[in-house]
Order: C-alpha cells, then structure tokens, then sequence
C-alpha cells in the first residue's frame, strides 16, 4: 500500500480534489495511469456543437441588419445577449464535469490543453464556439499523439475564427486577384500603396509561437509570413452555406483563397495546396523546440512553477522518443520522482480551486446553478475566456495579489456559509488532506467560531489552495 | 522623401535632484491613513496591451507618404486634431488633445523597446520588466524602483512592472459580500507559515479597513469600468499611494480596425475617458500638478494596412506623456519618415527613440530614483539613453 502522502498528491496536484483519499485506492501511481485516455464526454444536455455556434453567429449578423442597431451599445449588449445562453450551457458543462467526473487526472490534462490551445470568447468572433472547441476539438485528443491534437485544434471552426484565419487570403490568389482588378488598382500598385495583400498573420504566429515551438526557438518573420501563406484558404462556411437547407462542413479549404505557388517554412518546401498545413504542422511536432516547449509546460503545471531542467529533458526525451506520444509522456510525469515532492508546489487557479471546492463538498450542479461560473470570473479567471490565445497563466505570483486572495476568502465564506450545515470540516479536512494538514491548520479549523467559519477556513487552508 | 529630424528638440535642463531616497524608504508601508507628504509626486503608468497602432492614435498626416501608406486607415471620419509639425491626435482623443493645449501631455512617436520580434507576450514581458531581452529580468522596472513607496494596480494580480522586493496594493471591484474580520483574524493565523498567502491577505485588509476609500464601484466590462479604474486610481493617489499602474486591454487590431463602432476607436475613446479622469479626480489638492502619467504599449504595428483591413504586429509606435508635472503641448519625436524604404523591415515604423529612455528620465526627474540605480538595476544596460525633456522646470 503506497503511502498517504502520495495517495494525497495523487488526488490533490494530479487530480482536481477528492473528499477522501479512499478514492485513490492502494496505489497512487496506478490510479493515475488508469485514467490515461480520452476525457470523459462532458455533461449536459443537448450541448451546442460548432454547426450551432456558426448559426448562432449568421442569425445574429442577419437580424442586425433586419434592425439596423447602429447604436454601439445597444449592439452590443444584444450581441451578448444572443449568445447568453449558449456561453452559459458551456461554462456549467466544462465546470459540472470538472467537478463530478471520477477521472480527475483525465479532466485536469483536458482542462490544461484547452488551456494550451486557447480559444477565448474575449473575442467577439470567437463567441459561442468555445464549448464545442473544447468537446470537439480537444477532450477527445488528449491520450493520442499530439499532432494529432494540434491538427484538430489548428484545424477547427473555432481557432480558425479566433485567430482570424478566416479573413487571411493569399496575395496571390483568386479572390484578391479579383478584388484588385475590381478596384481598378492592378498594375498600380506602387511601393507607396497599402499593402493589399489579403493575408493575417495572427494564427501562424501563435501556432509557432503558444502551440508548438515557443517564442525565441529560431523562427523568423519570414516564417510567419509563409506559414500564414500555407494557412490561407482554410476557412469556416459563410453565411449563404449556413442559410442553406443541409448542413455544411464546419471546416473547409477554399482554393480561391489559397496562395498559389511553394512555400518555405523553417527552411522545408510546400508545395501548394490542402495538403500543405498537414505536413507544415507534422514538421511542427516532430521539431526538437515543440518537444522542449510541451515538456516545460506539462513540468510547470505538474512539478513546479519554474520547473528543474532535469524534469523538462526528461519529458522532452520523452516525448522525442515516442514522437509526441502523451500517454508516453503522461506515463512519464507520473513516474518522475520530482513531482512527488511532499511540500505542494503551485497554487491553485480561480478555477481549480472553485473546482476543487465543489468537489469537496460534493456541492454538484447547485455549485453552477445561480451563477454558471460558480463565481470564478469575480475571482480574476473568466471561464473560457482568457484575455489572450496566451491562455491563463500558470504560476503562483499571477494569481497572489491582495485583491486576489480577498476574492477567495469572500468567496469561501459565501459558499461555506449556503453549504456547511450538514458538513464536518474537522472530519473533511482529516478524509481529504490528512497526511499534509499542518498543525495549526488542524488547531485553526478545530477552534472555529461555527460550522460555516471552519469550512471556509479548510477552503482557504494553504494546504487546499496549493497542490 | 522627409529628412530624418529632431523635433523640438530642447535644452538639457538641470533637473535631477537626489538624494532624497532616506527619506522616502522611511514611508510606512502598510498604513494607509499615511497621506502622502505635501506636494509628494505621483507617477502613473498605463499600459496598453495587445500593441496600440501608433499611427491611428497619433497620425502624421503631414508626411508625404502617409495618405499612400495608411490607404483607407488614414481616413478617421473626422478631421485628425492638429499638433505640432506633421502630427496630429485622432479625432476620438478630444481630451488629450485639450491636455496638450494646456501644456499637459506630450506625444512621444517613432519609439518603441529595445525588442524588435513581434510576440505581444516576449515584448509585454519587455515593457513590463525593463530588460533588453524577454525573460533576462523576473521582476518589473517598477517594482525595483519603489523605495518604499506605495504602490497599487487597479486589477486583481500584481502586474509584473510592480513586481520586486517589496509589496504592492491591487484592488479591482467584488461582487461578493465582506467577510467578517474575525474570520480575516483566523486566516491570518493560519497563514503563518505561508508568507505568500500572509502577506497578500494582510494587504488586503489594510486596504479595506480605510474608512476614508469610497465604496466599490459597480463591476463589469466596458468603458465605464475602465473610467471607474480611473478613478479608483486617482482615489489611492489621493489617500497615500504613490504609484498606480492600470492595464487597458484590447489593442490587438488584426480585423477591421478602421471601423467607427470597431474595437479601436472603444478603445481611444476609453484611454482618452481615463486620462480625463485621472486628471479630474487629482485636481484636488493640487496633486494633478505633482503628477506624470506615461502611456505605452508593447509595440506598433506595421504601416501598411493588411489583408483583412486591420494591421499586424509591428514595431515603432506612440507613447503619451500627460500631468500637470508635464512640460507638455509639443512631440517629440527623431522622426524616420513612412515611405518604405524608411521602415524598419520594409514594414514597420522605425524606433527612434528608445522608450527606456522616457522611463528612466520620469523616475529620476519626477521619482527622484539616482542615476546609479537606473544604470545597475531599474533598466540595466541603459546609461547611455540620452534623457529626455519632459518636466516642467
């Protein structure tokens, strides 16, 4: 039988909290692996897919122009209101599942990938999408390669119009072309025009940069450009396409947006076409910088905010070996002596520790019911929208502020104060934290002024709000 | 072709005085009813996140190739609002435009950080820690230039500019009810051995048990939060804070930018509501005139518009110095000129002038931080910045 110092690792730093570690079983490291697979389907009915999302946003472009809403305000608070109710249906179903699954490690790798490749509805166009991004894109990727899971989250619906791809169009090709020759403007093009050329950069910059290789791994502007040059054409369908009767590909390549002609990108070839972007992101997994860059992010999430380089080679090596393989990784991290260590090395986010609260106290759906995102947008992390595609950041000194920790202790005494009637925080506190529970912290939670005041006092605990 | 040259450019004054850094390390930290001293200086900084395209906040109608160069984004739907020379603010900047009147803001153009890649996260972490390079310093140019002054960021986490030895206030608007004290009392026993968790929380506390502070304003996203950020700042400037840093998010203009209803111009709007409000809530007490407010983004962007009527990352942009501290109502600017061939890569607005250079200047002019500090350890590597006439005399 392992010890219960790594039964409460497992649950707490892998895992997303258990109210007793009984949960663990005998062996920590085997409960774990157990998990190593797909992430649960999320919970919820009738969850919006990325088809629903798209139509959500043609019927809002339609009836603004039925209305004529030119008032900014008004426009936008109609905008917000359109998509309430599937922004709300995605928050309580990423959170409701979070907090209920029995595969905790499985929904953490999830969570922290969906992390990785933010989708965020900050942004306007990318409203509405986030839910399906994660279920379509993400949670069923998690245990394969991560090509695999690169490709279906560069290639969908929801990253193509977060990061604007859907606008970018070759300077070449047939659509700027034609756009050129309307506007009168071939053979005029003078050094001092605009440069009208139809293509964005936003999304080959992020790939290369938040995805896969990591900024100040080599990569120049040269390569963003081609990159974002092999990208043009990968579009989502418009708003005649969702107008129609069937229902159109979420995703397609449109030729006439395309740019023609070989491109170059970290010094390899491309020839035109489709068939490009695949083989542009293989080469991406396979480089020895993405293997680096996913190593230091997995070692920073599990082992430590500025993870030992030791740990990073290992992953990376791991990840090398087995082209990109994440079980092999995740097999890995969980035999890596260095994240084991006893003292609880990161704490927790917003949404890890609201998370981890509801399933403490076997709070369930009524965490999500008043308010979907169980009040962590008033904690400083607004659920599924990040304010960058950075995503949220992962170290401790992000999420200490003042006003920060004082958000956490209102919030624990509201939520201490609707749920603790029937709960003993004395005999939690032993169930849950046990083998890391401090002295003082037992002495606090034990000299507590009432039931309501001890359970917001283990919520707040070091020993709960670090992992 | 427009000759490379300097615009108004000044006499070197004798500003600089030292010597007072006793005196301010001897400022309590952690009580709040510590008003500052009479005619103390405050220094705000205001971050634009996401790279402000310079040439849209402040164009330059008055070089030959920017009608050509800008295509339809040299179109604002009203007329730019003339500075000095070529210069002019966007129509949607009213109020800054009154303040460079008054002799209370300067337009900085051309300048931009020592870094030229074009990642928002590298540069911010650039603007924000003061290095040459991203990540060779952990901690904020701010942060190591406090001295015991308080400070305070109107959000929830420490920005890294204010990270550094000591610790600074954050504030943002609760929707959630107070806690009572004799659970805060119990916490903070409880964190005895977590000075992290300790020390954030005790500030916290500080913070909220000053009866003088006005309730919190209603929370929410927009510019009215923006402004009330504002003027929450201008509050703690009033009640014993020093240094506030406000962060306005938003300035990534991929898309459309030119828009009347689009992000840019909510977002000009916004920063020109905030500076009004700063200055609005520190004319009590003649404290606007002990003020210097700095405006910066990470970069500018590319001259030329893109394919999808926005611009993408670039390089040389604008900064706004503005405060009744300011020797204001001129640019200053070594400007490079728009044609292509003068662009840095063919793309972007060259930098001319090191941003450094503004930082270092306000903290020894108006912070009074001596020189051998900004050389070793506020901006390492940057002695040889020349300073720049920003102060009135």
């Amino acid at each position: 039988m392992d010890t219960p110092a790594r039964r409460l690792i497992a649950a707490h730093r892998f895992g997303l909290a258990e109210p007793t570690l009984a949960q663990v079983g005998d062996d920590a490291a085997a409960w774990l692996l157990a998990q190593i697979g797909p992430a649960d389907p999320q919970r919820g009915d009738d969850l919006p897919d990325t088809l629903t999302a798209l139509r959500a946003h043609a019927d809002f472009v339609r009836q603004r122009r039925q209305a004529k809403a030119d008032d900014k305000r008004a426009g936008e608070l109609q905008f917000v209101a359109h998509f309430r109710e599937l922004v709300r249906a995605d928050t309580r179903a990423r959170l409701l599942t979070a907090a209920t699954t029995q595969r905790a490690f499985a929904e953490r790798l999830a969570l922290f990938w969906s992390n990785h490749f933010t989708v965020s509805m900050a942004k306007a166009s990318a409203r509405g999408f986030v839910g399906a991004f994660e279920r379509e894109a993400v949670r069923p990727h998690v245990a394969g390669s991560f090509e695999t899971l690169l490709r279906a989250a560069v290639k969908h619906a929801a990253m193509l119009r977060y990061l604007d791809n859907d606008q970018s169009a070759g300077p070449g090709s047939r659509v700027v072309q034609r756009r050129l020759a309307r506007a009168g403007v071939m053979g005029a093009m003078g050094a001092d025009r605009p440069r009208i050329t139809g293509l964005n950069e936003n999304l080959a910059r992020e790939v290369l940069e938040l995805h896969t290789l990591g900024a100040d791994s080599g990569y120049t502007q040269a390569d963003v450009t081609e990159f974002a040059r092999v990208l043009t054409g990968w579009r989502t369908p418009g708003l005649a396409a969702l107008e129609g009767g069937a229902a159109p590909p979420t995703v397609h390549f449109d030729p006439a947006w395309h740019e023609p002609g070989v491109k170059t990108v970290l010094g390899r070839r491309y020839d035109a076409g489709p068939q490009a972007l695949d083989a542009v992101l293989h080469d991406l997994a396979q480089h020895p910088a993405t293997a680096h860059f996913i190593a230091t992010k997995l070692a920073r999430h599990f082992v430590a905010d500025e993870p030992p380089p030791a740990v990073v080679n290992r992953l990376a090596d791991a990840y090398t070996r087995s082209a990109g393989d994440l079980p092999t990784l995740y097999r890995t991290l969980v035999t890596t002596p260095e994240a084991w260590a006893e003292k609880p090395p990161k704490l927790k986010t917003p949404e890890e520790f609201v998370v981890s609260s509801a399933r403490l106290l076997g709070l369930g759906a009524s965490a999500f019911a008043r308010v979907a995102d169980g009040g962590i947008g008033a904690l400083g992390q607004r659920v599924q929208g990040a304010p960058s595609p950075a995503g949220w950041p992962d170290r401790a000194e992000e999420w200490l502020g003042p006003d920060a920790v004082w958000k956490r202790v209102e919030w624990a005494t509201r939520v201490a104060a609707r749920s603790a009637r029937l709960i003993d925080a004395r005999q939690l506190a032993q169930a849950s934290l046990g083998p890391g529970l401090s002295a003082n912290t037992i002495r606090q939670i034990e000299r507590a002024a009432d039931g309501p005041q001890a359970v917001a006092l283990l919520l707040l605990a070091p020993e709960f709000q670090r992992r | 072709m427009m000759q490379r040259r300097q615009l108004l450019a000044r006499t070197f004054g004798t500003f600089g005085a030292l010597g007072t850094l006793g005196a301010l390390s001897a400022l309590p930290r952690l009580s709040v009813a510590a008003l500052p001293a009479a005619g103390a200086r405050r220094f705000v900084f205001v971050i634009l996140r996401g790279g402000m395209d310079g040439l849209s906040a402040a164009p330059v109608p008055g070089d030959p190739a920017f009608a050509a160069a800008r295509g339809p984004l040299a179109d604002f739907g009203a007329p730019a609002l003339p500075l000095h020379g070529p210069f002019a603010l966007n129509p949607l900047l009213p109020q800054m435009h009154a303040m460079y009147g008054q002799g209370e803001l300067v337009l900085v153009h051309a300048t931009g950080l020592p870094y030229r890649e074009r990642s928002h996260f590298d540069a911010q972490q650039v603007l924000e820690s003061g290095g040459t390079r991203p990540y060779e310093l952990a901690t904020g140019w701010l942060g190591r230039a406090l001295h015991g002054r308080r400070a305070v960021a109107l959000e929830t986490a420490v920005p890294l500019v204010l990270r550094g030895d000591a610790a600074v206030d954050t504030w943002a608007p609760s929707v959630l009810p107070e806690p009572s004290p004799d659970l805060v009392t119990r916490l903070q026993a409880m964190y005895r051995a977590d000075p992290a968790l300790l020390n954030a929380l005790g500030r916290a506390r500080g913070l909220r048990d000053d009866p003088a502070m006005a309730d919190d304003t209603a929370p929410g996203y927009g510019r009215g939060a923006a402004v009330a950020l504002a003027n929450k700042a201008a509050e703690f400037l009033q009640r014993g804070s020093q240094v506030a840093v406000l962060d306005v998010p938003g300035w990534d203009t991929h898309v459309n930018q030119a828009l009347p209803q689009g992000a840019l111009s909510y977002n000009l709007k916004t920063l020109d509501a905030m500076l009004a409000a700063l200055r609005d809530g520190l004319q009590p007490g003649g404290a606007w005139r002990q003020t210097v407010v700095l405006v910066a983004t990470e970069f500018g962007r590319e001259v030329a518009m893109n394919g999808t009527r926005g611009t993408d990352h670039g390089s040389g942009g604008a900064a706004f110095v503005a405060g009744g501290a300011v020797n204001g109502g001129c640019v200053i600017a070594d400007w490079p000129g728009l044609a292509p061939a003068q662009r840095f890569e063919g793309r972007d607005l060259r930098i001319t002038t090191d941003l450094r250079a503004l930082q270092r200047t306000l903290l020894e002019e108006h912070l009074d931080v001596p020189r051998a500090q900004l050389d070793d350890i506020v901006f390492p590597g940057s002695a040889k910045l020349p300073r720049v006439d920003l102060l009135r005399a």
